[in-house]
């Protein structure tokens, strides 16, 4: 179970301020809301990559920032990160890519058949042919590729909670439907909790048990995706809104442009 | 008029409190960073293929670079001697200011030039990219210490590869030097050692293989730091890149100056 605690965080501006809640333990949680609201700074909070100014996050009833040392290790490697950009090492291959997401221990018996193994059954996990990928760099992969290499680094030590940034930023809609269901099959797969931060609320009310909306800092709704979509209240209304103008939007530019 | 000199003092001793606020901080914060290059090697968290691979890109990818530098520092000082000394000075005394030249200055600082504008510059890009495009933050977030990762092997890596090139360079300058005495003013190999040997001192070698180990030290020490604190895109980057050579120029020079009163009074 993952609690946020009144997590208050400011930059130059305050962007957190007082976010409280709860992710029950094998649950999809989807964060949605404007860009620029905090919801990467949030999820950032979840396993220690920032610190909140004031309030706390606990997994599993232990606090992230007052874990010790050991303590935090571990509450990491129950943690698996998928970034907006994929992070990728550019230096390293595929292989070692993934590699980098299993321990010490056996990061360093990397060429053994066992860690060749979990490799490949995780990069399969995210449909794709380790005959094809594990050798080749990073920059030789599409942004779909990537992405889903990223998936793997963060699946390949079976952690139990996942945290996605933006899953499907910058892909097409075919790939960003090929990662909505490749998010869906891991949950269906590993029960593992999720959190996805998505600016795409038709992905959210797709693939999660509760949608939470962030706006000016603040948690404004959380709760089961058809009740988001029955909300009477304006901002949640203006926000689902202005999202399906955008994409009718976008599809009528689409189809002019096929017309053309 | 009195108020403009009050508002251009003020502005000015602003500036300087400033700079010398964020020269504190930078120090404070590779302090912290050399404690924690410490107790990750002392933990057994550096991986020794990282410092290897790192002893390659700095020290035997260096070795061309160095040598050309050192052999042209050899010839010049030796032709410049050769300019000044003909028909006042011995000619013999060229073999002991072409190696005392190269070997307590010439030598350490032009392979530390080498070393930051080859090395120093693309840690910071390297690290700085890696930054922004938060493959920091992965690292952190597979419970990987960059410190560990990134900063201890290349520290290490600079502190074994650069006395080896301040030795390098010394032998090739000084050899250069001898050649070039040769074909600049005829003085011949036996005259340009027996000078060598005449204003000899053991002690002026360790000096310079001192100053290696030093200026190893603190060159991946900055770029590593500089390359930490970057942020805010491709342009972050390269200004944290400009601003790291400038710093480590500046540093190892002032070092440079410290070095003679410490060691050779």
């Amino acid at each position: 179970m993952i609690e946020y605690i009144d997590v208050h965080k400011a930059f130059d501006v305050p962007v957190l301020t007082g976010v409280s809640l709860s992710v029950e333990t094998g649950e999809t949680l989807s964060i949605v809301g404007p860009s620029g609201t905090g919801k990467s700074v949030l999820l950032k909070t979840t396993n220690g990559l920032l610190v909140p100014d004031r309030g706390d996050v606990r997994i599993d009833g232990v606090s992230v920032y007052h874990a010790e040392r050991e303590q935090l290790a571990a509450i990491r490697r129950k943690v698996g990160y998928v970034f907006q950009y994929s992070a990728l090492f550019d230096s390293m291959t595929v292989f070692e890519n993934v590699c980098m997401g299993l321990s010490d221990g056996e990061a360093r018996r990397a060429r053994t058949p066992e860690v060749l193994r979990k490799v490949c059954d995780s990069l399969e996990d995210v449909n794709l042919d380790p005959a094809l990928v594990l050798h080749k760099q990073p920059s030789e992969l599409s942004g779909g590729m990537r992405k889903r290499v990223g998936v793997a680094r963060a699946i390949v030590a079976r952690p139990e909670i996942l945290l996605y940034d933006e899953p499907v930023t910058g892909l097409d809609p075919i790939n960003s439907a090929a990662i909505s269901r490749l998010i869906l099959e891991i949950r269906e797969r590993t029960h593992v909790t999720s959190i996805v931060v998505t600016h795409d609320i038709e992905q959210a009310l797709e693939i999660s048990d509760r949608v939470a909306l962030l706006t000016h800092g603040k948690l404004r709704f959380v709760g089961k995706p058809e009740a988001f979509r029955a909300s009477s209240d304006p901002v949640v209304r203006a926000f689902a809104d202005r999202q399906a103008a955008a994409e009718a939007a976008l599809q009528l530019v689409e189809r002019g442009d096929d017309d053309n | 008029m009195t108020e403009l000199l009050v508002n251009t003092v003020s502005s000015v001793l602003a500036r300087i409190g400033r700079t010398a606020e964020s020269v504190a901080r930078d120090a404070g914060q590779m302090a912290i960073l050399v404690a924690r290059v410490v107790r990750a090697t002392a933990t057994g968290q550096v991986a020794l293929r990282d410092v290897l691979t790192q002893l390659m890109s700095v020290g035997v990818g260096s070795i061309p670079l160095v040598a050309v530098t050192a052999a042209l520092s050899g010839i010049v000082t030796s032709q410049q001697g050769g300019y000044q000394f003909t028909n006042s000075i011995p000619l013999y005394v060229l073999g002991s200011v072409v190696t005392a030249g190269v070997i307590l200055e010439l030598g350490p600082v032009m392979t530390a030039i080498v070393v930051i504008g080859r090395v120093g510059a693309r840690i910071t890009a390297e690290i700085g990219t890696m930054k922004v495009s938060e493959q920091i933050d992965a690292l952190h977030s597979l419970g990987r210490d960059p410190v560990a990762v990134l900063a201890a092997p290349r520290i290490i890596a600079g502190m074994l590869a650069m006395p080896l090139l301040v030795g390098l360079a010394n032998f090739i300058g000084v050899f250069a030097g001898l050649v070039a005495a040769r074909f600049a003013v005829g003085l011949g190999a036996d005259s340009f050692l027996y000078g060598a040997r005449l204003f000899w001192h053991s002690w002026d070698l360790l000096y310079s293989i001192t100053k290696g180990f030093v200026f190893g030290f603190v060159i991946p020490l900055v770029s590593v730091h500089m390359g930490f604190k970057t942020g805010g895109g491709a342009e972050g980057v390269g200004r944290a890149t400009t601003s790291a050579v400038v710093t480590m120029i500046i540093t190892v020079l002032v070092l440079d100056a410290i070095f003679p009163p410490l060691f050779l009074n």
